[in-house]
C-alpha cells in the first residue's frame, strides 16, 4: 500500500478509534526493525510496559529487542517536585522482555514530574544521544496531549518533539485517536503521512481496515484494504476490496467533501 | 487597468482562472492535507523561473530538503527556486536565550538544500515570529525583486509564529504585506475534514480550494475556484489527478462532467448514493462526484431550489 514503505527520517501519524490496532502496527513496525538489526524504541504513555509486554506476548513474538521507555504516569506525588532540568536523568528504559514492575522503577517514578511534550523531548535527547535509534513508537500522542502541563502550549511543543524526531533522523510513527473532523490538529499536519485504522461493526462482527491518507513524497494506495489482527499480527490483505457493507460505512466517514 | 494575467502554469487551472492571476495581489490555496497545496504552489514558481523570474519559497511546515526530495518525482528544474527556511528549530526549555533569526538564517537557491533536515544550532533555537518573518520578506524584497511568493503555510503562521492574541489582525496585516511588496502571492491554507470559512478566504483576493474524498471506487481529487475578485472565473468542480507531471485538471465539459454538478444541487436523498443518481448519457467514467457526505447542513439555498422542478426535470442549461 506504501509502494515499498515509509520514507526515512520522517514523523508519520498512525490513527484510529480505541481498538483498532494501533499499538500492533506500532510494535509490528519496531520488530521489523529489529530483525534487520536495526535499534527501536517505544515510547509507552497510555500503558504499563509490563502490560503491553503480555499483551505482545500473547501474539507469540519475542520482543526482547526492542527498548521501552516507560513514561507511563505513575500514582502521581505531590510531595516531590522536580525541576525540568533533572528531568533528562530520570527516565528508565529496559529492554521489553525485562518490563517489570519493579520496586526500584516505582520509586523513582515518584519522583519524577509530571509528564509532557516537553519533558518527553529531554527524556529522548538523552536516550538518544547513548543509543541511535532509526525507529521510534510514541503510544500515544493523544494521551501526551492531555498530560501536558498548564504553562506550556501544547502545540508548540509537539511541533518541537516532531522536529527534534526528525532532526535525530528517527523514522517515527506518532499513535493517536481517530481525529475530530471538525478540527485541524497539528499533528496531522506536521506529520508527512498518515495511516488510519478502522474498525466497523457490519452485519453483527467486526470487520477492519486500513486507509493510506496521504504519504507526502511517495505514491500510495488510495483504497481502503480489509486487515486482521492474528497470531502474526497485523495482516493487510493489500489486493482484495473491502466488503460493500464495509464501504458503506465508509462512506459515511466524513474523510471528505467540504463545501 | 488590469495588467496581463499572471500563469500559474499548471495544466488547466489558467483556463479556469480566465488566463490566470492578476498581478501584485495575494491569493490562497485552501484544501485538507496532502490535496496537493504544495505541489500547485511549487509549479506556480516553477513557471516564474522558467520565464527568468526570481520567485521565493518560504518553507514554514515542512523542512526544505523533504519538500526538494518530494518533487523529484515530478523531475522540474526547481533549481532557480530560492528558498527560505522558516521551519521552526526544537524547542529548549532550559534558560538558553532565544536569539533574533535575521542574522543567521538567508534564503538560499533550492540548488543549495541539501538532503538533510537543518540543524537546530548548538547555541538553542533561533526565534522566528511572523515579525522577523515580516522583516525578512522587506528586506529580501530589497535586494532582489521577486515578483511571484509562495508561503507554505499560513496556519503554521497563526499556530507557531504568532504569540499574541491578535491572530485576526495580525494575519491580516501579513497580506497587506503580502500586497505592499508588489509581489503576487500564494499562500496555502490548511483545513480540516469539516470546515467553515477561514478568515483567510476573506483576505484573499482569489480562494482556489483543492478536495479529496473517497467514494467507493477509490479517492477523487477535484478543485474549484471559491471566489475570484475583479476577474472572471471557473465556477465548476473540475477533477484532477497528481501525475508524474504534477497536478492536471481536466478540464472537457462533456455531459458526463456536469452530472456531479447536478448531483450536489441534488437534494441529499436522491444524490446519496450514485446508483439513484440520474442516468447519465452513458457510463460515467471516472465515477460521478459525491456521494455527498451528510454531514454538512445543506445550505440554505437549497431550501429555495427545493419547491423547483425535480432534480430530472430541471436541465440547468
Amino acid at each position: 500500500m506504501l509502494k515499498g514503505g515509509l520514507i526515512p527520517g520522517r514523523p508519520y501519524l498512525l490513527s484510529g478509534s480505541v481498538g483498532s490496532g494501533k499499538t500492533t502496527l506500532g510494535i509490528q513496525f519496531l520488530q521489523q526493525g529489529v530483525k534487520q538489526g536495526e535499534r527501536a524504541l517505544f515510547v509507552s504513555i497510555d500503558e504499563p510496559p509490563v502490560e503491553v509486554r503480555e499483551n505482545v506476548r500473547s501474539l507469540g513474538w519475542d520482543v526482547g529487542k526492542i527498548r521501552i521507555l516507560d513514561v507511563h504516569p505513575s500514582a502521581k506525588a505531590y510531595s516531590k517536585k522536580v525541576s525540568m532540568v533533572e528531568v533528562g536523568a530520570q527516565r528508565s528504559v529496559g529492554s521489553l522482555r525485562e518490563a517489570t514492575t519493579d520496586g526500584k522503577a516505582e520509586a523513582m517514578k515518584q519522583a519524577s514530574p509530571d509528564l509532557s511534550a516537553q519533558t518527553l523531548q529531554m527524556m529522548l535527547r538523552q536516550e538518544l544521544s547513548e543509543t541511535r535509534y532509526s525507529r521510534v513508537v510514541i503510544d500515544s500522542l493523544t494521551s501526551l496531549r492531555r498530560l501536558t502541563n498548564l504553562e506550556e502550549d501544547p502545540e508548540m511543543s509537539i511541533n518541537s518533539l516532531l522536529r527534534f524526531l526528525s532532526e535525530a533522523g528517527v523514522t517515527a510513527i506518532i499513535v493517536a485517536d481517530f481525529p475530530d473532523p471538525t478540527r485541524l490538529d497539528i499533528e496531522s499536519f506536521v506529520c508527512r503521512g498518515e495511516i488510519r485504522l478502522h474498525k466497523v461493526m457490519a452485519s453483527s462482527r467486526i470487520e477492519r481496515f486500513i486507509t493510506v491518507e496521504k504519504i507526502r513524497g511517495s505514491a500510495h494506495d488510495t483504497m481502503p484494504r480489509p486487515m486482521t489482527i492474528s497470531g502474526a499480527g497485523i495482516t493487510v490483505a493489500s489486493k482484495r476490496k473491502v466488503s460493500p457493507t464495509v464501504l458503506k460505512a465508509l462512506q459515511a466517514v466524513p474523510t471528505v467533501y467540504v463545501r | 487597468m488590469i495588467r496581463e494575467k499572471l500563469k500559474t502554469g499548471v495544466p488547466g487551472l489558467d483556463e479556469m482562472l480566465d488566463g490566470g492571476l492578476i498581478p501584485g495581489r495575494p491569493y490562497i490555496v485552501s484544501g485538507t492535507s496532502g490535496t496537493g497545496k504544495t505541489t500547485l504552489a511549487m509549479r506556480f514558481l516553477l513557471e516564474g523561473a522558467m520565464n527568468g523570474e526570481k520567485v521565493l519559497y518560504v518553507a514554514l511546515d515542512e523542512p526544505p530538503n523533504e519538500v526538494k526530495a518530494n518533487l523529484r518525482s515530478f523531475g522540474w528544474d526547481i533549481s532557480g527556486v530560492t528558498v527560505f527556511d522558516a521551519t521552526l528549530d526544537i524547542m529548549s526549555y532550559d534558560k538558553t536565550p532565544v536569539r533574533d533569526v535575521s542574522s543567521e538564517r538567508k534564503p538560499v537557491p533550492m540548488k543549495d538544500i541539501g538532503d538533510h533536515i537543518r540543524k537546530t544550532p548548538d547555541k538553542g533555537p533561533a526565534d522566528m515570529t511572523v515579525n522577523t518573518l515580516q522583516e525578512m520578506l522587506k528586506q529580501e524584497m530589497r535586494l532582489r525583486k521577486y515578483t511571484r511568493v509562495v508561503v507554505d503555510s499560513t496556519t503554521s503562521i497563526e499556530r507557531f509564529y504568532i504569540r499574541t492574541s491578535e491572530e485576526y489582525s495580525t494575519m491580516q496585516s501579513f497580506f497587506r504585506l503580502m500586497t505592499d511588496l508588489g509581489v503576487t502571492s500564494i499562500l496555502t491554507v490548511q483545513l480540516p475534514e469539516v470546515t467553515s470559512p477561514t478568515p483567510e478566504s476573506r483576505m484573499a483576493r482569489a480562494e482556489i480550494r483543492l478536495h479529496k474524498w473517497f467514494d467507493g471506487k477509490g479517492l477523487n481529487r477535484a478543485i474549484t475556484i471559491e471566489k475570484y475578485r475583479g476577474s472572471a472565473h471557473d465556477d465548476r468542480l473540475r477533477q484532477f489527478k497528481i501525475t508524474d507531471h504534477g497536478i492536471e485538471i481536466r478540464l472537457e465539459t462533456t455531459r458526463k462532467s456536469r452530472e456531479p454538478k447536478k448531483a450536489m444541487q441534488a437534494e441529499p436523498e436522491s444524490a446519496q448514493h450514485p446508483a439513484i443518481a440520474p442516468p447519465a448519457a452513458t457510463q460515467p467514467v471516472p465515477a460521478p462526484i459525491p456521494e455527498e457526505v451528510p454531514l454538512p447542513p445543506p445550505p440554505a439555498q437549497e431550501q429555495v431550489t427545493q419547491p423547483a422542478p425535480p432534480p430530472q426535470g430541471g436541465d440547468g442549461a
